[in-house]
């Protein structure tokens, strides 16, 4: 997925070198320049940037007026300094501003490209996805109980968007000039996405306010109403079930195995049982041998998906207690739990 | 097949992927950090056969973790360490594993693979 990054400099000669210097790195970025903070405040509207680079001394609006807007309206994005009229004091102050880079002129435009890289870098460090439905992985961010940012680009048309997460929930979303809801239901109604996730959220507060099943199926109905396509069914990924209420019936550590788990994740959690079984003993045994040859210690919990309506997850102290859970639980809370 | 499991060893804390057959042979390995042992040294003929019917399997041991997976070819081992987003490592899975199949009679390794 290519990015945009946006250079903001009010010396225009500056910004023709380094558009032609960073030219070199277009499979990575495209480079989008503005004069002056106003202009790039409009761009910022415009485009889904990933990174801005700015200049502080220009008119109207400065840099660090700049620095401070982004920081309030796009926390995601980060910002690199760059100026001519560097002092302690002011490195001091452009990262307690938020800027994440400092750099003073002159400089060697590959010096830039390395820290603008690295930064970039930063954007999917939690892993890249091609072709993948977008309802079907934003549920699955949501069963998780994820933390992230998770910037799309719709296959076929390229747009870009970002979506906030904290502990699975959608606290907001941008596409271009579309914020929050709007933005939303515009992002949900990509089929086919290329997808990277940021393992933080900068996003503190839920503009969003809803769930997100019943995002996706508003923003397929919107969908439709603007294709014309009444008549067909949209194409909505499957509700989550309903969990099913944990019996409490059971002696340790199954109480407190259960009590962990509805500590954690309350009605959410997807178990349907808790109970103690001997008769996975061998297969955990066969398992804790992979972990043997590959010298990452003792087997913790095992999650096992046997082709039946339920799945396990197990843990095995000196009997193995068994978690029957639905297929769409929050699995890897479920196991850290456990563990 | 480097190719095919691109997106997967490109996430982040990926450690390895092992496409074993159903008999236990090593069909494709590559890691990305040493590893203390060769797959290709041992049999693992009963222990795929002890877990013939698992079709997916997360494995969370002390010092890091595994995913496991059916696929027509065999069992997949993603090896990871502790903090790998596998919930992606899955995903990644559903996506590329339909272009992992059986294909006609063709020459090298080629023969097991279509894309």
């Amino acid at each position: 997925m290519t990015k945009n990054v946006l250079i903001v400099d009010d010396d225009k000669d500056l910004l023709v070198s380094l558009k032609e210097g960073l030219g070199k790195y277009n499979e990575t970025f495209s480079v989008f320049t503005s004069e002056n903070g106003l202009d790039a405040t409009e761009k910022l509207k415009k485009h889904t940037i990933s990174l801005v680079v700015t200049d502080l001394k220009m008119e109207p609006m400065d840099g660090f007026s700049l620095l401070s807007h982004i920081m309030e309206n796009y926390p995601d994005i980060p910002v690199i300094i760059i100026t001519g009229y560097s002092t302690p004091e002011m490195e001091k102050l452009a990262k307690k501003g938020g800027a994440v880079g400092y750099i003073s002129k002159p400089f060697i435009i590959k010096d830039l490209a390395v820290k603008m890289l690295t930064t970039l870098r930063r954007e999917a460090d939690g892993g890249t996805l091609h072709n993948v439905s977008s309802g079907m992985f934003l549920q699955l961010v949501e069963m998780e109980q994820k933390t992230c940012t998770i910037r799309l680009e719709d296959t076929s048309s390229g747009r870009k968007g970002v979506l906030f997460f904290k502990d699975g929930e959608l606290f907001d979303a941008r596409m271009n000039d579309l914020q929050s809801k709007d933005a939303a239901y515009e992002i949900f109604s990509w089929d086919q996405v290329v997808l990277s996730i940021q393992n933080v959220c900068q996003v503190k507060e839920n503009k969003i306010q809803s769930d997100l099943q019943g995002l996706i199926l508003e923003a397929m109905r919107l969908k439709d109403e603007r294709s014309g396509a009444e008549e067909e069914s949209p194409d909505v990924p499957e509700p989550i079930p309903v969990i099913e209420e944990v019996k409490t019936e059971k002696p340790d550590p199954v109480s407190s195995v259960r009590s962990r788990i509805e500590k954690n994740l309350g009605a959410r959690s997807g178990v349907e049982d808790i109970y103690l079984d001997s008769s996975w003993n061998d297969l955990i045994s066969q398992m804790s041998r992979l972990g043997a040859f590959f010298r990452i210690g003792k087997i913790k919990s095992v999650f096992v998906d046997i082709g039946e309506t339920r799945n396990f997850i197990l843990k095995q102290d000196e009997e193995t207690t068994v978690v029957a859970v639905s297929p769409k639980c929050p699995r890897d809370r479920i196991m850290q739990i456990l563990n | 097949m480097k190719d095919l499991f691109k997106d997967i060893l490109s996430v982040e804390g990926i450690k390895g992927v092992v496409l074993f057959s159903f008999k236990g042979e090593v069909l494709f390995k590559t890691f990305l950090s040493a590893i203390p042992e060769d797959p290709e040294t041992r049999d693992w003929a009963l222990f795929f056969d002890s877990i013939k019917k698992v079709g997916e399997s997360d494995l969370i041991f002390e010092d890091g973790r595994m995913y496991l997976r059916k696929t027509e070819l065999g069992f997949l081992v993603i090896l990871m360490n502790s903090t790998a987003p596998v919930a992606l490592v899955r995903l990644n899975c559903d996506v590329l594993l339909p272009s992992l199949k059986p294909a006609k009679i063709s020459k090298g390794l080629g023969r097991f693979f279509k894309r």
